[in-house]
């Protein structure tokens, strides 16, 4: 059967529903009335645009594994293993001073093709008017094992990879800001 | 191989060809340039992408896909169906995946706060559907036909009537946000967003397909439209 293409990809512009950032959806630590395992932790950040203003409403989907490295997918070798109090899809909207906020848990690593561990990490895909196509980045944590070894991580030019590093503030919060475009800008995937 | 197999393969995603798809930045849509990185990397695609959330009932409340109200309550405009289909590269239909619509009413205004244009509110017309696809991979929503509006202080784009989606496929790397424009109109020819895609083709795909008015139901239009997800499955040979 002869290959479709792909639909074209459109930003999702100015008038997103507010109401499908639904409350809650920013906490990963709760699934269908189960709690999640493993340590809870918080990342947040701010998302700002080319000359540093802070963006409203920008909308932040993020994807993990649980805290033993599982996806909450078939496609996962050991999905039959995954913790059920743990979906690893949630989505979150900046509010008017640019700022988001998840809750989840510390992504536990797994093996890679190759037998790599990868480095716990978080995939972050960003969504806004004036994106034409979602804008994909991974956080990483500056006190995880295994980011020299990660082969996502070590993909990009060696000063940009801290660009990639959520940054401790103790208690299980990290920051992550993102950046669209600029001086700072954060690292954005092409695939 | 047993099914089973099959289906835990992961699916290939190869990248998109430029020629189908908008340039990120658009001439006359200042905002892309302002927040399109400058910079793009290519990386190792691993599990990661490879996997995705299915399922998003378990995490965002369903609003059901008839939209239009009825009787006292029912939208004003013009009253249609739109029967989308969700398939991969493959032509597969993606079942029970999440679809978020939305769109401005009958007079091109959007329920959202951000919408400051004079065209007034319809007080039965939220414009949200959110639903997920059935073991065809299909969806028919019932609403009402957006109007098209312009673009504030954008020199007179006017957007076409055009409906939102946001769609999730088989793995993360398949997530999408696109739009769907309605055949026949003459902002289309003229949509700097519509006009961006190089290929007419692409376009073209852009654009839902009008059903005889002999099919369907008595009081409504039908459009059908097909959304294709990133993402084929990959063959044993290749695994």
């Amino acid at each position: 059967m002869p290959r479709l293409v792909p639909t074209a990809e459109i930003t999702l512009g100015p008038f997103f529903p507010p109401s499908y950032v639904d409350a809650g959806a920013n906490d990963l630590t709760t699934c269908e009335g189960k709690t999640a395992r493993g340590e809870v932790i918080e990342i947040h950040g701010t998302v700002t645009q080319h000359d540093g203003t802070p963006l409203h409403n920008v909308v932040l989907e993020i994807w993990q594994a649980d805290a033993n490295g599982i996806f909450c997918d078939a496609h996962d070798p050991r999905s039959q293993e995954a913790d059920p109090g743990f979906y690893g899809w949630g989505r979150a909207a900046t509010d008017a001073a640019g700022r988001y906020w998840f809750r989840t848990i510390r992504p536990g690593r797994y093996a890679a093709a190759n037998g790599t561990l990868r480095a716990p990490h978080v995939n972050l895909v960003v969504v806004f008017s004036g994106l034409m196509r979602q804008l994909s980045t991974v956080i990483f944590f500056d006190d995880g094992a295994g980011n020299g070894t990660d082969p996502v991580l070590t993909s990009v030019a060696p000063a940009l990879c801290a660009r990639m590093l959520a940054c401790g503030e103790g208690g299980g919060r990290y920051r992550f800001d993102v950046v669209l475009r600029g001086a700072r800008e954060s690292v954005f995937f092409d695939d | 191989m047993t099914e089973v197999q099959v289906v835990r393969l992961p699916h290939i995603v190869e990248p998109l060809d430029p020629a189908t798809q908008p340039p990120r930045v658009i001439p006359g849509y200042v905002q892309t340039g302002w927040r399109t990185p400058e910079k793009l990397w290519r990386r190792p695609l691993t599990r990661s992408e490879f996997t995705g959330p299915s399922g998003q009932g378990r995490r965002l409340a369903q609003l059901g896909a008839d939209i239009a109200g009825r009787g006292e309550r029912q939208a004003l405009g013009q009253l249609i169906h739109v029967r989308l289909a969700l398939v991969d590269e493959d032509g597969s239909p993606v079942t029970g995946a999440m679809v978020e619509m939305w769109q401005a009413n009958a007079a091109g205004r959007y329920a959202h706060p951000n919408d400051t244009e004079h065209a007034p509110l319809d007080p039965n017309f939220p414009g949200a559907a959110r639903v997920v696809t059935d073991e065809s991979g299909r969806i028919e929503f019932r609403t009402i036909k957006p109007g098209g509006y312009p673009v504030p202080d954008s020199r007179r784009w006017w957007r076409p009537p055009h409906l939102h989606f946001s769609v999730w496929g088989r793995s993360f790397l398949s997530r999408m946000v696109t739009q769907m424009f309605f055949p026949g109109e003459p902002l289309n020819a003229q949509d700097r967003i519509l006009l961006s895609v190089a290929s007419s083709d692409a376009r073209e795909a852009l654009v839902a397909r009008a059903l005889p008015t002999t099919e369907g139901p008595d009081d409504a239009l039908v459009y059908e439209h097909r959304i294709v997800v990133r993402g084929r499955r990959a063959t044993a040979e290749l695994d």
